[in-house]
């Protein structure tokens, strides 16, 4: 394994989607951290071998995640962000969908945690037969894959291959139903920004109805205690969406009133059409966020979008790039960090591997044995010991 | 209008508190600074009408008026149209918005607001197509289009066929508290259809409409009103059943109204006689049964609004068989007379008759007219209910004749007709 060699060290995504707008000074020197801590959590372990959705979670899986999530943070902002947790092992990028940003995410998590990183995209709508999914789950598992990342524009696709394979499943957004990584990464750049989630305003705003980023967000941000609001148009509205342990607003103003956070959705150019909404231009000035709209929040209120944005359509431009109030680049950098926690959690967790031949590999309990570049005392980065 | 005028020795009713007394009207700057018995002679005012007894109501409220304005105007202009209504006592109107084009955009509804300051005598207020072109598929821009100045939005006399979009239209108007009228017809069962169906279209030789036609479209329209919480106005039913409905469904918690052409209260299908054009209209003339059972709605005070359903078309369209001839009937003067004949005939008390062209109306749309209290704008009819007349189509003011009135005998005359304190029309 050669690090240095990962295509994505000098790739120009690296300079675009991981330049957060203001990070704090390098450390004096740029070896990754010390590593402490017991990795396997003494106090809690992490009790799930799949991350399908946020739903089925509780408050302790989530902060697991999250603080493992800000110690990658630190390492991620060193020059040298390698981690050896996942030395050997194989993580499988199983995109139906096309994706840039999420599949670069978990595609750069792996290779920072030292895992052998394939990703296959198989972007066609037609893969949506069962049984050929089925088939795929199948060849790809007897090739052995420790960690499977998978986003399917079917909701429920991804529980489907999860029972046919033996390896961690992680769901990088199936259908309309959850995006597990996005709401974490959300709460970390929340939990970092503005402090604890509990009693946050939090308002979520736009396509509700087709967003499996709003459903995960909503469980995620209520399990941590915060007032989540949606607001959108009825026909953006999901049936049944008061249950979800939110408020429904129809007026973006009303809705803002207050909030600490706001988050915008993403339009699909399709819904404008005239069946959900009349036209882009009716939509931006009901519920697109700019300036006047954005006064009614808190003056302090920050403005997160799960991208890629439409500029003009949900958002003005000039609250999107907005120097101290956007954390939408910073949502960028957390999403790697988040999901470094997320592989090196379920990594953890596999079951031994009784017939293993090629794939030796530790099941990674800590006490690994792999070392990464200028590690001194261990692969991975241990939540601290409370 | 400044200056102060008094209308003294009139009959003063607003259907609005149920007020019927001897009285008058104190004006004040085209708003109304006094009502009641104690406006007489003796009041200090610079212009002072006697009305010698007449009686005096806010003026009506039509919700249901087409012009051909833009785009057919040899049929009826918004000036010629404010004309009739000037003459008819209807002190406000809303237009339709199946004209060529359609008013389905911000800048057509802004047109029809300017063209009407320039030109109307009466006040005028636009409607929005509920469907881009009102072809039935994309939902127009509602909200941008009811700030624009439109009170509510309809797909005129084409239904929104498929549901699924009807669906999506009510829940996107809903996010606007935006006022839903459908005309509920099924086109599958009214096409080519010239009258009620039944015996006597069977012995015309004529196409009848089912009552089904309306009740299918009717169920849908509620129960879609009922699932995404819009605000409905069922425009012009017809039959008894529907407005069974329609209270059936409000007891429930519908936020529904509706409203009845008045053609719909005066004749029945055995009125189109001689296969009269005129009379070719839709929703058509019903059953003498459906004719009573909607007099007796408007007496429960369960029909919100009568409408004139204004639709004037030039001969070239009616002086054909009646299976080829346009349908549509001029309706603005002689709606409150019709409904004054009603009242003579002793059918139905004179304040439910008016109540349904003023307060019902306005509280429909939440104007401030349509009402005789301190501070409403003084839109006011002053009529002679009893003074008999022969509709002749040719003293319309309205470009078209196309009246079913016309030869017929009619109870109650407009007197004199004013619009913010504005005399109008006053019968020579």
């Amino acid at each position: 394994m050669t690090p240095h060699t990962s295509p994505f060290c000098h790739s120009p995504i690296r300079a675009t989607l991981f330049t957060p707008p203001a990070l704090p000074p390098r450390s004096a020197c740029d070896m990754p951290p010390e590593i402490t801590g017991d990795p396997s959590m003494a106090d809690y372990a992490f009790p799930h071998r799949h991350l399908l959705g946020i739903e089925g979670l509780n408050r302790l899986d989530i902060e697991t995640l999250l603080e493992l999530g800000d110690k990658y943070v630190e390492l991620n902002r060193q020059r040298v962000k390698h981690a050896g947790t996942l030395n050997g092992q194989t993580l499988v990028n199983l995109f139906f969908e096309n994706s840039t940003r999420t599949q670069g995410s978990f595609e750069i998590a792996g290779r920072r945690l030292g895992a052998d990183v394939v990703t296959m995209p198989i972007a066609t709508s037609s893969v949506k037969k069962g049984e050929t999914l089925i088939d795929t789950a199948m060849t790809l598992n007897a090739m052995r894959p420790d960690l499977l990342v998978i986003r399917h524009p079917s909701s429920g696709a991804v529980k489907l291959l999860s029972r046919k394979v033996d390896c961690a499943v992680i769901n990088a957004g199936d259908g309309t139903h959850e995006h597990p990584t996005q709401a974490l990464l959300d709460a970390l750049t929340i939990r970092r920004r503005v402090g604890d989630i509990g009693g946050l305003k939090i308002a979520i705003c736009g396509d509700i109805l087709h967003s499996r980023v709003a459903r995960s967000n909503v469980a995620c941000l209520n399990i941590l205690g915060a007032e989540v609001r949606l607001i959108a148009p009825r026909t953006l509205t999901p049936p049944g969406a008061a249950d979800w342990g939110a408020k429904i607003f129809t007026d973006m103003r009303a809705g803002l009133k207050g909030c600490d956070v706001v988050m915008m959705l993403r339009l699909q150019q399709e819904r404008m059409d005239g069946a959900y909404l009349p036209s882009a231009r009716e939509y931006f000035h009901f519920w697109g966020l700019d300036e006047e709209k954005l006064s009614h929040a808190k003056p302090t209120a920050f403005v997160m979008h799960p991208g890629p944005m439409n500029r003009g359509v949900e958002i003005e431009s000039g609250i999107a790039d907005h120097k101290t109030r956007s954390l939408i680049t910073e949502q960028v950098e957390m999403g790697v960090a988040v999901r470094m926690a997320v592989l090196e959690t379920l990594a953890k967790n596999a079951p031994e591997i009784g017939l293993a031949t090629g794939t030796a590999t530790a099941t990674a309990t800590g006490t690994a044995t792999g070392t990464t570049t200028g590690t001194t005392t261990g692969p991975g980065i241990g939540v601290k010991t409370r | 209008m400044t200056g102060r005028t008094a209308i003294c020795n009139a009959r003063v009713i607003d259907p609005a508190t149920g007020r019927d007394e001897k009285g008058g009207i104190l004006i004040e700057n085209g708003i109304i600074a006094d009502v009641g018995a104690a406006i007489g002679k003796a009041t200090i005012a610079d212009v002072k009408i006697d009305a010698h007894g007449k009686t005096l109501a806010p003026g009506l409220i039509d919700l249901r008026v087409k012009t051909g304005e833009p785009g057919a105007e040899n049929k009826e202009t918004l000036e010629t149209a404010s004309e009739a209504a000037a003459a008819g006592g209807v002190t406000t109107f809303v237009v339709m918005p199946d004209t060529d084009p359609v008013i389905d955009s911000v800048a057509l509804v802004d047109f029809i607001k300017r063209r009407a300051d320039g030109v109307a005598k009466v006040k005028v207020h636009p409607t929005g197509g509920l469907t881009v072109n009102l072809d039935g598929q994309k939902m127009s821009e509602l909200g941008l289009i009811q700030e624009a100045g439109a009170v509510f939005f309809t797909n005129g006399d084409k239904p929104v066929e498929d549901a699924g979009v009807l669906r999506r239209i009510m829940q996107y108007a809903a996010s606007f508290n935006a006022l839903v009228a459908s005309r509920p017809d099924t086109p599958a069962l009214s096409k080519n259809t010239v009258m009620n169906a039944g015996a006597f279209a069977a012995r015309l030789g004529l196409r009848g409409t089912p009552l089904e036609a309306e009740w299918i479209a009717l169920e849908r329209d509620l129960m879609l009103a009922e699932t995404t919480g819009a605000r409905l106005l069922v425009d012009c039913l017809s039959t008894g059943r529907s407005l069974k409905a329609v209270e059936r469904a409000r007891k429930a918690g519908v936020k529904v109204s509706c409203s009845v052409a008045v053609y719909s209260l005066f004749f029945n299908e055995l009125d189109v006689g001689d296969y009269l054009t005129y009379c070719k209209v839709q929703p058509p003339f019903r059953s003498e049964e459906d004719r009573a059972a909607l007099i007796d709605g408007l007496k429960r005070g369960a029909i919100d609004a009568v409408v004139s359903a204004h639709d004037p078309q030039p001969p070239e369209d009616k002086r054909l068989p009646i299976a080829e001839a346009a349908f549509g009937a001029v309706g603005l003067e002689t709606l409150l007379p019709a409904l004054l004949s009603l009242v003579a005939r002793d059918e139905v008390p004179l304040l439910a008759a008016l109540k349904a062209v003023t307060s019902g109306p306005a509280d429909l749309l939440g104007l401030p007219q349509g009402r005789l209290q301190k501070g409403a704008p003084a839109d006011l009819v002053l009529f002679d209910p009893a003074a008999p007349w022969a509709c002749d189509r040719d003293d319309l003011s309205s470009r078209s004749k196309n009246s079913p009135f016309d030869g017929r005998k009619l109870e109650g005359k407009v007197l004199r007709t004013w619009v913010n304190g504005a005399t109008v029309f006053e019968r020579g």
